[in-house]
């Protein structure tokens, strides 16, 4: 049965618990000082002020030490988060116990209040484990009360003289023992039941979700069985033709020339998506990526070079810069610069004669902000939310350009996640736009070093 | 020897299709996209025309078949309807071609083209289009 391992999300219920026994400790001194100043009861106030310390500091050591645990997060944290639920709960049962013990004994109806402990209880710990919180609550309260009853223990009466029902023989304090304990066992019987279904459907869920994740790696391992087949083809047809092109196997007539410059130029077209197909890929079913220290202002000065060219065709003032805090960085340096480079060759292509594109590396604190900001045809605002989707193209981009994977952006934002940074960007149709890819100076979790990526 | 109007926004298929159809000796005129080619076949009158069913902006094939075939000038004009969409999509158009409201063209050509089929196709939209007008 899955229901005794611990259920899933202790720490987040634990600091839930921690903050409701503040509430607790309010409560108690609340009520102690209207009891004492409103209804004018004799208790011993001090007593009931002490457990409420008690309370108090014991949930500060709680939180203390789970902060610290969880700190850590060691591999052991969901054990520890375990046995400190186990814990806490007997300490609250005590606590209440003897809270009602200074203030009324088996005759103070919030005894009643050891349900909400149960349903706790029921939350977080496993069945069986509830259950004996239940006992064990029943036993604190038949030991109060008989020990009380029997004058063993001093009972503070919280009733007039002549009404404190322990002096009226046991019937009265055994029928309101039963029906507490029954309360009890009954109490965790429900709240377990429901909260079994929801773990129950819980494991349900995460199992669906990880075969999902199990198919979609399938589908991924299909598509790259399918592009290199493709890609093979695609290479053989060009290997074919370039001759042919070039001369070597006779002269051409223009219009054989023609034609066949139409195929290679089409097929390189199909190469080059096939290519980033593939790369999409390959990232997204990657566990990890090869990382290192690389200089960042190389790596954009790389990326500026592969646009130059084509910027100055279209005579496009290209402007970049580096911050100086901003270089050196720790990532996938060949993604990196293919993110940037990217992001420059979208600008380059959508920006109209005589405009202005611009890459400016700015640093963040623990951040880097990678800018590229164009004066061209801008982003639909409809088109926006989607414009980092697989195959994706802006319909003002596909009227201009017929041409275009529709996978630069994706391969960057899959950049982006491996990294743990992020993707946006800000753009008015018409109004140019501006692409960020925000990363993290070096990239934190485990394999982030000496790991390489899964080909 | 037929005046043939072109609307395909694929420049590549484009000048194969041109080439092919010149070495019969036709007159070929290209239009690049849906509404282009309504204008051009508006402008002048021709035997046949031929048109893509996916044009990446503008009007689909489909819409321009329907706004021909609603003027006046090409109530009748042949046209051959080129597709590349039937794997992807399932579409089976043999039965639907000729219907009136949602397929109205003559014809259709899968791609990738072959010339022969291309060639036999037009002349024998042609030859029926000539019966017709008899």
């Amino acid at each position: 049965m899955k229901a005794a391992s611990p259920p899933y999300g202790l720490t987040g219920s634990l600091y839930w618990l921690i903050r409701l026994r503040w509430f607790a400790v309010g409560g108690v001194v609340f009520t102690a000082l209207f009891a004492d100043k409103a209804l004018g009861i004799k208790l011993d106030y001090g007593a009931l002020y002490s457990i409420a310390a008690a309370l108090g500091v014991y949930n500060l050591l709680f939180l203390l030490y789970l902060n610290r645990v969880r700190a850590a997060a060691g591999p052991d944290l969901p054990v520890i988060t375990n046995r400190l639920a186990n814990a806490q709960i007997p300490l609250d049962l005590l606590s209440l116990a003897a809270l009602l013990h200074f203030s009324g004994g088996p005759e103070n109806p919030f005894a009643y209040y050891f349900v909400f402990h149960m349903i706790i209880a029921s939350i977080l710990l496993t069945r069986r484990a509830s259950y004996l919180q239940a006992a064990f609550a029943s036993i604190l309260f038949l030991a109060m009360a008989g020990l009380e009853y029997s004058g063993l223990w001093a009972h503070h009466c919280i009733n007039k003289a002549g009404l404190c029902f322990l002096g009226a023989g046991p019937l009265p304090l055994l029928g309101s023992a039963a029906a507490l304990v029954s309360t009890l066992f009954i109490a965790v019987y429900m709240a377990t039941s429901i909260s079994l279904e929801l773990r129950k459907k819980e494991a349900t869920l995460r199992a669906a979700n990880l075969l999902l994740e199990e198919k979609d790696e399938i589908k991924s391992n299909y598509v790259l069985r399918v592009s290199h087949d493709v890609k093979e083809h695609l290479a053989a047809i060009q290997a074919c033709l370039d001759p042919v092109l070039h001369g070597l196997t006779g002269p051409l007539v223009p219009a054989q020339e023609g034609l066949i410059r139409r195929s290679y130029a089409r097929t390189e077209k199909l190469l080059v998506f096939v290519k980033a197909l593939l790369e999409i890929t390959r990232l997204k079913l990657s566990k990890r990526m090869e990382t290192g220290p690389f200089s960042l202002l190389k790596t954009a000065e790389n990326a500026v070079r592969l646009v130059e060219e084509k910027a100055a065709d279209k005579k496009i003032s290209l402007t970049w810069s580096v911050d100086k805090g901003a270089d050196l960085i720790t990532g996938a340096q060949i993604y990196i610069e293919e993110s940037i480079a990217g992001f420059l060759a979208n600008s380059v292509k959508y920006t109209p004669e005589g405009g202005s594109v611009e890459l400016r590396v700015t640093d963040e604190g623990d951040k880097v902000k990678i800018r590229v900001t164009d004066t061209g045809m801008g982003v639909p605002k409809d088109d926006l939310p989607h414009l980092f989707e697989e195959f994706f193209r802006a319909k003002n981009a596909k009227a201009a350009e017929r041409t275009g994977t529709g996978l630069g952006l994706s391969i960057a934002r899959a950049v982006a996640e491996k990294h743990n940074g992020s993707i946006w960007v800000e753009s008015q149709e018409g109004k140019g736009a501006s692409f960020y890819l925000v990363l993290p100076k070096s990239v934190p979790g485990p394999g982030a070093a000496g790991s390489s990526v899964k080909a | 020897m037929a005046k043939i109007l072109i609307i395909d926004d694929d420049p590549d298929i484009v000048e194969s299709m041109r080439i092919i159809l010149e070495s019969c000796k036709h007159k070929v005129s290209v239009a690049v996209n849906g509404e282009e080619g309504i204008k051009a076949a508006k402008a002048a009158k021709y035997d046949l025309v031929i048109l893509d069913v996916m044009m990446e902006t503008m009007s689909t094939g489909f819409e321009v078949a329907r706004t021909l075939r609603a003027s006046r000038e090409n109530k009748t004009v042949p046209i051959l309807m080129l597709t590349a969409i039937k794997e992807s999509t399932g579409l089976d158009f043999n039965s639907e071609v000729g219907d009136k409201d949602w397929l109205p063209v003559n014809a259709y050509l899968e791609k990738p083209l072959k010339p022969n089929e291309l060639l036999v196709k037009v002349e024998s939209l042609l030859k029926s289009a000539v019966h017709k007008g008899k």
